[in-house]
């Protein structure tokens, strides 16, 4: 059997395995036992309370979130032929928080503050590629510059929304917002981002050999029959769709979609045919662990954009200083 | 075969070529021959559909290069640049399956016939034993050789290669000649450019020798006189004493 094979069945039953820990996992603990009685339709209602309407959509969300935002780093890592590139790196992430905040100031509710911060985040990535079309040169410089202007324009909309929101009441909302958790997720938010992410992802899927082709020169590229600026083009859409879907339902959570395709690419090499679907399971896998930690760890729960960066940080540090393998 | 008919191109108002006229056979080496600068990479650019001339027309095979859609262009004519690195670390067999995109569809991979394809193209130019290795891990010469195996690959039978030996050292640039002349002795159309004239006068079938962007000569190497290299290359061959033909 080959290597990549292999290795995507190993994340897959860790996946699984993950999950189910994930529906033991708690304050209440339920039991092996329990949960196979509640699957077959039995158990106390307290428990069908627990796995269905609590632990289930955070289960799901967490694995569709760390899945979609590893698929969405590896993708523009290609497109911008940037390893360090992340999926907020556009100010996808900054948008949303912008909206987020202006949300949560004016007291919409979860669903509406979900709504605002994934317009938001299309709105940015929009604003971006519409000045970085009119940029002269380097087309794949101007679209990082944009980027990192029209992300410092709406993180100047976040710190004024906090300047001038009550200190007792909507600050911490805010705050808690920006640190990324799952906590105040339903089961109807799951169909809601679901189909963003589906519509992202399944392009990205079809297209993920021609990612390769992108990490050459654009001529090379078209020699070779492939229309980089217009395959470009898609990639970024679908892969912000995807950031602004997740963010839109977890809040801001970093150094996943750096973290996971970095150590995927250790794995499985390069080649997005193989390096996407096996990021998507490491960060499906990935991201239910931290939540797990995020709700069991303390009695309160952990924001997961603390944990991640935790975790994040310190292991991309010693990926750096290990042996030196280019990318 | 490539034909080209009267080309010119200017970058706004500079010049670059002016009236190259030529043809490549069908089994022939040609090389394109100039001082760097002299327009051999818009040359380039023009025949591989990546830049417009404002005047003039190229044929491959009859067609007009113009008129061919990138993806079909992709299984006639295939282009081999110089040994880059690029920012990932792609095994030596990926880097040269990207070759073979444009045979399966817009949202497949390569499949079986394709891997088989990258094999043969890696045996031929005798790398086959590095396809695991990284492509950033390999020499120049390495890189060189499978960048001319993706092109093989691509299944095209109009070779391109943009100064393939520019990077690296004299063993190496040898072996990458070699290949290439191998290569249009077995039927490919195989057009290279150098800036060094030893080169054209080793391998080549003929030599274009370019010139302000207009053709200066064309012919096989013995149009290489120590006149025509002084003049290429604005330099007193006689004076300089380091030549003896």
């Amino acid at each position: 059997m080959k290597k990549y094979t292999l290795i995507v069945i190993i994340l897959g039953v860790l996946v699984a395995l993950g999950i189910v820990l994930s529906f033991a996992l708690g304050r209440y603990p339920i039991s092996v036992e329990a949960l196979l009685e509640i699957v077959r339709g039995g158990g106390t209602s307290t428990q069908r309370a627990l796995f269905f309407n609590v632990r289930l959509p955070r289960i799901l969300l967490a694995c569709m979130v760390g899945c979609s935002i590893s698929a969405a780093g590896a993708s523009y890592q290609g497109v911008f032929q940037n390893p360090m590139a992340a999926p907020d790196i556009l100010g996808a992430s900054s948008g949303a928080a912008a909206g987020a905040s202006v949300a949560i100031l004016l007291q919409f509710s979860g669903r509406g503050i979900m709504l605002t911060a994934f317009a938001a985040s299309l709105a940015t990535i929009a604003l971006v590629m519409a000045v970085s079309k009119a940029a002269r040169g380097n087309k794949l410089l101007g679209i990082i510059l944009a980027g990192i202007m029209v992300s410092s324009l709406a993180n100047a909309v976040t710190s004024f929304v906090k300047i001038v929101a009550d200190p007792y009441n909507t600050l911490p909302e805010i705050t808690f917002w920006l640190l990324g958790s799952l906590k105040k997720t339903n089961l109807s938010d799951v169909p809601l981002a679901a189909l963003p992410m589906a519509i992202g992802l399944i392009p990205l899927l079809l297209l993920r050999w021609r990612i390769n082709l992108l990490t050459l020169s654009d001529s090379e590229a078209r020699t070779m029959g492939v229309n980089a600026s217009r395959t470009r083009v898609i990639v970024i859409v679908c892969a912000t769709l995807i950031t602004a879907a997740s963010v839109a339902v977890s809040g801001l959570i970093g150094w996943v979609g750096l973290v996971i395709p970095h150590l995927t690419r250790r794995l499985v090499g390069n080649n997005f045919r193989h390096l996407l679907p096996a990021s998507m399971l490491g960060g499906a896998l990935f991201l239910l662990l931290v939540d797990d930690i995020s709700r069991n760890l303390l009695v309160t729960e952990i924001p997961l954009g603390i944990l991640t960066s935790v975790v994040g940080a310190p292991f991309f540090l010693w990926l750096i200083t290990r042996k030196r393998e280019e990318y | 075969m490539i034909i080209v008919k009267n080309l010119s191109f200017s970058y706004g108002k500079a010049q670059v070529l002016r009236n190259v006229s030529f043809t490549a056979e069908r089994g022939e080496l040609l090389a394109v021959l100039g001082p760097n600068g002299v327009g051999k990479s818009t040359l380039f650019r023009c025949i591989l559909g990546l830049a417009k001339p404002q005047s003039g027309e190229i044929f491959l095979d009859g067609e007009r290069v113009s008129s061919i859609r990138p993806n079909d262009l992709a299984h006639k004519l295939a282009y081999v640049p110089q040994s880059h690195a690029p920012t990932f670390n792609y095994s030596v067999f990926d880097m040269a399956l990207m070759g073979t995109t444009a045979q399966v569809g817009g949202l497949s991979s390569p499949g079986a016939a394709q891997i088989k394809l990258v094999n043969e193209a890696l045996e031929r130019v005798g790398i086959l034993a590095l396809k695991n290795r990284g492509y950033l891990e390999i020499s120049g010469g390495e890189r060189q050789l499978t960048l001319i195996a993706r092109a093989l690959a691509q299944k095209a039978d109009t070779l391109v290669l943009d100064e393939p030996t520019s990077n690296l050292d004299y063993g190496n640039q040898l072996k990458v000649l070699a290949q290439a002349k191998e290569l249009a002795n077995s039927g490919y159309t195989v057009i290279q450019s150098t800036h060094n004239p030893d080169q054209a006068a080793l391998f080549a079938d003929r030599v274009l020798a370019l010139k302000g962007g207009t053709v200066r000569a064309l012919g096989s190497s013995e149009i290489l006189t120590d006149e025509l290299i002084g003049e290429l290359y604005d330099i007193d061959l006689s004076a300089l004493k380091l030549y003896r033909r």
